[in-house]
C-alpha cells in the first residue's frame, strides 16, 4: 500500500471573488499562497463555513484554476460551484472578504500523460470543472506544483455536455487553452443534440480519455472507451465526509487480484484508471 | 502549567483527549497535519476477525448539526491489522489503544488473545456497541452479556480493558455496572444513537442500511447526561464521547464525570480538533484554578 502521509493544509482564508458564471453556478476565489503552489489539476479541497454546526460537514470543490499575481506566482484558488444544497447554497452568499475554512490539496490528481499526443477530455454537466488547469498543463501553458511545464504540448479536445445551455460555464477559459470544444446539450439549445458520449462517439478517437461527470455518464464512457480499446481515466465525484481517508464514506468499488473491495476515492483517487473500476459489484 | 496527565484504571495517559475509533482511520492518514505526541492517544478504527467489505454506500448522511453513519465496520481484519497497521501505530508518540469487535462471544476472546500477545498497545477498547452490522453485535444491550464478554477477555489479554457501550438502551448504568464488575479498567460512552434520514420525494431511505448511528454536536447533551449518571454510579473510570468539537465540550464531559474523552465526529470537518483541544486545556484549566484534572473531574454541582 502507498504512504498515505501526504502533508495538506488546514486554513482559513479570506473569499476574494464569489460571481455566477451561469445558471445557478459560481465561481469562488480565495487567497491561500501555500495550497496553490502545491495543488494539481484533478486535486481538490474541503470546503467549511467557519461559523456554526450546520452545516456541519466540509464539502469537496475540485481545482478549477491556480491564480497568479503579477510576478507569476500562485497566491489563490478558483473553484466554480453549482448550487445543489446546504452548502451550496450557503457558498452563493458568500461576499468579498468573508472566511472560509479550507484543508487540501487532497487526493491524486490526473494522469501527467507526458506520451500522449492527443487527449480527449469528456465532462457532463458540473464535472468540467477539473479540465481547465489539466487542459492548461496537457497544452504546456502552466505547470503545476513541482510538476515542469510541459514541453511537448498535447493536442487537447474537450467534450463538454449540459442539460441546458444556460448551464454552459467556462466554455471561454476552455478555448483560451487552445482545446477544441465541442459542446452539447440534452435539451438541444447548443451544440450537438444529445449527450455527451453520443457528440464523443461522432468525432476522432483521442489516443487517451478522460472523464468527470454524473454516474451513468462515467459508465457511458468507460463503455465507449473499452469498445474503442482507449485508455480512460475517471475522476469520481462520491459523496464525502472528511476527504482525507479517516470516515470510510466514500468508497467505491475497486478490482483486486481475489475479486474486488472498496477503496476510498478521497485517498486512492479521486481519478481511477476506468479498467480497475468494478461498478457491476 | 496545570498537570493534564490522567489514570484509567492499568491506563496511564499524557492527557485525557484520545481520537475515537472510526473516526481517526488508521492514524497514518493523517500524519501530515497531525502531531502525534500532543494527543492524549489515539484508537485506530475498529478490527472484526475476519475482513469485512462494509456496507454499501451511501454509508453517511449529514443531518442537523450532526451525521448518521452505517459504515459496516469496513476493515481488512485482524491478522492484516496486525501485520500491516500496528507497526506503524506502535511506533507513533502516543497512547495506542486497538479496537476491537466480534461477532461472538469466543470471537471476542479470541481476538482479545491474539492482539493481547501484540506489543505496542496501552489499552484495547471492546466494541460492544456498533449499529451498523446486521446479525447484531449490540452486546452492550445486556448486562449479563457484557459482563461475560469482559470477565472472558480480562483473563486472556493483559492488556486495560475499555468497554465501549451503546446509547442505545433503556438504562446504561447497570452495563456500565456489569463492565465495572467484570473487571474492565474503565467504560467508554457513547457510541452513536441509531437513527433515520429518509428522502421522501423518493419514498426511501438516504443510507444504504437504511438506519445508521447520529454523531456530532446533535448528541452533546445526551452523551453528557449519560456520562454524568454513569460516572455517578459506577465506580470505574468514564471516557465521554458524543460531539465534542470545542474546549467546552471537552471541560463539560469533564466536569460531568469523564476522566478522559474521545473526539470522534470533529476529525472529519477539523482534522487537528485532537491537539488544537489539548493544547486548549491548560488555560481552561487555569479558568478554574485548577493544577490537576483531578481538580475537575466530576466537580459538578448538581
Ligand atoms: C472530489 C470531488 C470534487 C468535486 N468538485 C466539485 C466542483 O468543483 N464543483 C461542484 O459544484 N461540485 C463538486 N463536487 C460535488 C460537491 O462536493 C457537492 O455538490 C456538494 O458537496 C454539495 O453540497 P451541498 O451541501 O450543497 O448539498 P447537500 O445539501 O449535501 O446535498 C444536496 C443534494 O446533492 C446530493 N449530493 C451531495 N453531494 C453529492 C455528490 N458528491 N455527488 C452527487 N450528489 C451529491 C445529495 O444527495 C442531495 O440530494 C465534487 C465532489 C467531489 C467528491
Ligand atoms: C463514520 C463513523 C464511524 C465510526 N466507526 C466506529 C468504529 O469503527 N468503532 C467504534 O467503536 N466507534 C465508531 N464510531 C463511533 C465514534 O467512535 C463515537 O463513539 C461516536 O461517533 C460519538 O462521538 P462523536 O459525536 O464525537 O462523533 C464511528 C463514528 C462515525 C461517525
Ligand atoms: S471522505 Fe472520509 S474517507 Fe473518504
Amino acid at each position: 500500500m502507498k504512504d498515505m502521509s501526504a502533508a495538506f493544509i488546514q486554513m482559513r482564508v479570506p473569499v476574494e471573488r464569489n460571481q455566477p458564471v451561469a445558471r445557478n453556478t459560481y465561481l469562488l476565489r480565495f487567497r491561500a499562497a501555500d495550497m496553490a503552489r502545491s495543488i494539481k489539476p484533478g486535486q481538490f479541497f474541503m470546503v467549511r463555513l467557519p461559523q456554526g454546526s450546520d452545516p456541519l460537514l466540509g464539502r469537496p470543490f475540485a481545482l478549477y484554476d491556480t491564480v497568479l499575481d503579477e510576478t507569476g506566482t500562485p497566491v489563490g484558488i478558483d473553484f466554480v460551484y453549482l448550487v445543489v444544497g446546504k452548502m451550496t447554497s450557503r457558498l452563493s452568499q458568500l461576499r468579498p472578504g468573508d472566511e472560509l475554512e479550507v484543508w487540501g490539496p487532497l487526493g491524486n490528481g490526473f494522469p501527467d500523460l507526458a506520451d500522449v499526443e492527443h487527449v480527449g477530455l469528456v465532462a457532463g454537466g458540473i464535472g468540467q470543472t477539473p479540465f481547465l488547469a489539466y487542459a492548461r498543463s496537457l497544452r504546456g501553458q502552466r505547470g503545476y506544483g513541482d510538476a515542469a511545464l510541459r514541453k511537448q504540448p498535447a493536442r487537447v479536445s474537450i467534450y463538454y455536455g449540459v442539460r441546458s445551455a444556460d448551464l454552459l460555464a467556462g466554455v471561454a477559459d476552455f478555448q483560451a487553452t487552445g482545446a477544441a470544444v465541442h459542446i452539447a446539450a440534452e435539451d438541444g439549445s447548443a451544440g450537438f443534440h444529445g449527450r455527451v458520449t453520443g457528440l464523443l462517439a461522432d468525432h476522432e478517437r483521442p489516443q487517451h480519455l478522460v472523464g468527470c461527470g454524473p454516474e451513468p455518464m462515467l459508465h457511458a464512457l468507460a463503455d465507449l472507451a473499452r469498445a474503442w480499446k482507449v485508455p480512460c481515466h475517471l475522476s469520481l465525484e462520491t459523496p464525502m465526509a472528511c476527504g482525507v481517508g479517516i470516515c470510510f464514506t466514500c468508497v467505491t468499488p475497486v478490482r483486486t487480484a481475489d475479486g474486488w473491495d472498496y477503496r476510498r476515492v478521497c485517498i486512492d483517487g479521486p481519478v481511477f484508471d476506468a479498467a480497475c473500476l468494478a461498478w457491476t459489484e | 502549567m496545570a498537570e493534564l496527565g490522567v489514570t484509567l484504571g492499568r491506563l496511564r495517559l499524557r492527557n485525557p483527549v484520545l481520537a475515537a475509533s472510526g473516526t481517526f482511520g488508521y492514524a497514518r492518514e493523517l500524519a501530515g497535519v497531525v502531531d502525534f505526541s500532543l494527543v492524549g492517544g489515539v484508537i485506530p478504527k475498529t478490527v472484526t476477525c475476519q475482513p469485512r467489505l462494509g456496507n454499501k454506500p451511501p454509508r453517511t448522511v449529514e443531518t442537523a448539526s450532526g451525521m448518521l453513519n452505517a459504515i459496516g465496520l469496513d476493515n481488512d481484519g485482524l491478522e492484516h491489522f496486525i501485520a500491516h497497521h500496528l507497526p506503524y501505530l506502535r511506533g507513533l508518540p502516543t497512547a495506542i489503544i486497538a479496537n476491537i469487535a466480534g461477532k461472538s462471544e469466543a470471537e471476542f476472546f479470541e481476538m482479545g488473545e491474539r492482539i493481547g500477545r501484540e506489543a505496542g498497545l496501552a489499552a484495547l477498547e471492546l466494541n460492544l456497541s456498533c449499529p451498523n452490522v446486521s446479525g447484531g453485535v449490540d452486546f452492550a444491550i445486556d448486562p449479563a452479556v457484557t459482563r461475560r464478554v469482559v470477565e472472558g477477555v480480562r483473563k486472556v489479554c493483559p492488556l486495560p480493558l475499555i468497554a465501549k457501550l451503546t446509547p442505545n438502551v433503556t438504562s446504561i448504568v447497570p452495563i456500565a455496572q456489569a463492565a465495572a464488575d467484570a473487571g474492565a479498567d474503565a467504560v467508554s460512552l457513547v457510541n452513536t444513537f441509531i437513527g433515520l434520514a429518509i428522502d421522501w420525494r423518493k419514498r426511501r431511505p438516504i443510507l444504504g442500511n437504511v438506519t445508521g448511528g447520529l454523531s456530532g454536536p446533535a448528541i452533546k447533551p445526551l452523551a453528557l447526561r449519560m456520562v454524568w449518571q454513569v460516572a455517578r454510579q459506577v465506580r470505574i473510570p468514564v471516557i465521554g464521547i458524543g460531539g465534542i468539537a470545542s474546549i467546552d465540550d471537552v471541560m463539560e464531559f469533564l466536569i460531568a464525570g469523564a476522566t478522559a474523552v474521545q473526539v470522534g465526529t470533529a476529525n472529519f470537518y477539523d482534522p487537528t480538533a485532537c491537539t488544537r483541544l489539548a493544547s486548549e486545556l491548560p488555560a481552561a484549566l487555569a479558568q478554574l484554578g485548577a493544577s490537576h484534572m483531578s481538580d475537575i473531574i466530576g466537580t459538578l454541582d448538581a
